[in-house]
């Protein structure tokens, strides 16, 4: 750490210092201890068996199944977007970037309600799905629609900049030098973004396996068939099984604390590999 | 292998970055690009490696029309003005690249490969390096790493995009050495693009200078330096005065002077403009007989150098500049304010024509 001939005197920055934790403990610690101690009241017993009982596995299930079919979708398609910007010039880029922010500005109970309208009894294909029987809407493909939609912008946002940054010498060194587009891709490309992408996948999954409005919207809230984890959660919540809820939503703070670390692992290592200065000449 | 362009035009957005260029390089030479920026001449050798596709025109290496072909069938070796090191590869890696990517029946052993990496970092002098990382190399050790990568696939033809750009005017020297040593030792034909003049001069077997998209003039540095085209390219190759005036008959008269014209100028009043470097320019206390000469006045001297460098400003109120050797200076005596005579050893005449046409060819 550099001492700048501009810092505060000692005692404003101890203040600041203890308002930021102070904030921090407040806001963000407490309400994770709670949800432990909540989720752990009845006891470990009662903490396991409310993870164990049958729609509690259905959720985490249908849960997991989600991920497992959004998180790789958008990985394919944030490469290709971030590729398809990064390196080339085309009309109606601006128009793409704005795009894929669109589920970040539209709230996801909008997000949700769009799938209605389109796939829903009453909405655009629902006659036509009927007739074929489809289920769509208040059925698991809806829900994985909609956290398709939500997650969207999570890859592509952040392997924007940084293709963006690093430009296409590298991959024209690699041109000259014989590779196919191909070797390009997984010798050169893929490497020089892969701690931007892990990070973008964690965010993606987190918010995947966490997303409650849109998929809301959606569910139909069938238990053990169409509840997520946290549809789960608001179910037993309503019906005064705070432990219960309290327990299974410890799984999600759980995923939340692993992501956190993994990110600043992730994090670490991207600085580690820029740093190390040069040391002969 | 040598490389011929023929009648290359290539835009961008309607911005011609190359207007009809025709080049030709022989087998074994070392040619420089010399230009401003924007002269086109990063384009002209990003054509030659197949990493833009012309508008118009063909690109030949050994006679045979290589236009369609891609950078990956080229088989030219490229170094990048930033180097484009991979930078989550080794040294070794790196060098290692082009080998590795090759089609499997054409691939080297592994042992080949590593044998072919230690050469040729051998050649580059940074054996000793071949585990570390781009980032952890000084500025002058990763453009060796990236011509040591370039050459590995033992390219035909050898192109280098500013490749002493980026480092500092020590490091900057030592290489260019090296890079015409290395040259002569493999022989490997050679392209590299600059903006400076001194590199080109000192290092290339030949010149080739691009103006606003076209070349303005070719040949040996000696030829360029001592017998420039254009008024353009006087200018860029060094330090230069300028005298505005016209030719009458077989006089040049300038504002600040009279003298012979070149015969070969006609024989009408036209305007035209006089060239003369700082060197070809002497000062004496008294007016010298038989030889061009004005009155100026000091107003800067500059004795920091090789060479003394003389700011003055003549009765017009024009500034010269004169490069004379110590010992003349200490001849003199000059100071500051003092009034001179300054004389016009050597010059070029150019006609107001040439001059707005930036000569052509």
């Amino acid at each position: 750490m550099r001492e700048s001939r501009l810092s505060e005197p000692p005692a404003v920055r101890r203040f600041l210092i203890a308002v930021a934790v102070l904030f921090l403990a407040l806001f963000l610690l407490m309400p994770l201890a709670a949800v432990f101690t909540e989720a752990l009241r009845k006891g470990v017993g009662a903490y396991l068996a409310a993870l164990w009982e049958p729609d509690a596995r259905a959720a985490i299930r249908l849960t997991l199944l989600t991920a497992a079919i959004a998180v790789p979708l958008n990985v394919v398609f944030g490469l290709v977007a971030a590729w398809a910007i990064g390196k080339f010039d085309f009309p109606g880029k601006h128009l793409l970037i704005t795009l894929i922010d669109l589920p970040f500005s539209v709230s996801p109970v909008v997000s949700g309600l769009i799938y209605v309208l389109l796939f829903g009894l009453q909405g655009w294909f629902g006659p036509w799905l009927a007739a074929h029987h489809v289920k769509i809407i208040f059925a698991v493909p809806g829900i994985i629609l909609a956290t398709i939609f939500v997650t969207v912008p999570f890859v592509a946002r952040e392997l924007i900049p940084l293709m963006q940054a690093q430009g296409t010498e590298d991959e024209e060194a690699a041109r000259v030098l014989g590779a196919g587009g191909w070797q390009m891709f997984w010798r050169v490309t893929l490497p020089n973004v892969k701690w931007g992408l892990l990070y973008g996948v964690m965010l993606c999954n987190a918010r995947a396996m966490g997303e409650f409005g849109a998929v809301s919207v959606v569910s139909g809230h069938i238990r053990g068939q169409t509840t997520t984890l946290p549809l789960h959660i608001e179910i037993l919540y309503n019906e005064y099984h705070a432990a219960a809820a309290f327990a299974v939503a410890s799984l999600l703070a759980c995923l939340a604390l692993v992501t956190l670390a993994a990110k600043t692992l992730v994090e670490w290592k991207t600085s580690q590999s820029l740093r190390e200065p040069a040391h002969e000449h | 292998m040598s490389i011929e362009v023929r009648h290359i035009t290539k835009r961008f957005d309607g911005f011609a970055a190359l207007k009809n260029v025709s080049l030709k390089v022989p087998a074994g030479e070392l040619v420089a690009l010399l230009g401003p920026s924007g002269s086109g001449k990063t384009t002209l050798l990003r054509v030659i490696a197949g990493l833009e596709v012309p508008d118009e025109g063909t690109v030949l290496f050994d006679a045979q029309d290589a236009t369609a072909r891609s950078a990956r069938d080229r088989r030219v070796g490229f170094v990048f003005q930033h180097y484009a090191l991979f930078r989550h590869m080794t040294v070794f890696e790196n060098v290692a690249f082009g080998l590795r990517v090759k089609p499997r029946r054409e691939r080297p052993s592994r042992a080949q490969i590593a044998k072919r990496v230690h050469e040729l970092l051998a050649l580059v002098q940074l054996e000793r390096l071949a585990e570390r990382y781009p980032s952890q190399l000084s500025g002058g050790q990763r453009q060796r790493v990236a011509l040591a990568r370039a050459l590995a696939v033992q390219p035909k033809v050898l192109l280098l995009d500013e490749p002493f750009g980026a480092l500092d005017a020590k490091v900057r020297q030592e290489l260019r050495r090296w890079l015409r040593r290395l040259h002569d030792e493999i022989g490997i034909t050679s392209v590299f693009v600059t903006h400076d003049q001194d590199e080109a001069l000192e290092v290339a077997d030949r010149v080739v200078i691009l103006h606003e998209g076209c070349v303005e003039q070719e040949g040996s540095p000696e030829e360029v330096y001592e017998h420039p085209a254009t008024p353009f390219v006087y200018r860029f190759l060094g330090n230069v005065n300028l005298f505005h005036g016209r030719i009458e008959g077989s006089k040049v008269h300038l504002r600040e002077f009279s003298a012979d014209a070149p015969a070969d100028l006609g024989q009408e009043a036209i305007p035209a403009v006089a060239y003369a470097r700082p060197h070809l320019l002497d000062i004496d206390h008294q007016p010298p007989s038989g030889r061009p000469h004005f009155r100026a006045t000091i107003a800067h001297i500059n004795a920091a150098g090789a060479v003394v460098k003389i700011e003055l400003t003549t009765d017009s109120g024009a500034i010269v500049n004169v490069e004379l050797p110590h010992e003349r200076y200490r001849q003199l005596q000059l100071r500051k304010g003092a009034v001179v005579f300054v004389t016009v050893k050597d010059m070029k005449v150019f006609t107001q024509a040439q001059s707005t046409l930036g000569g052509g060819i």
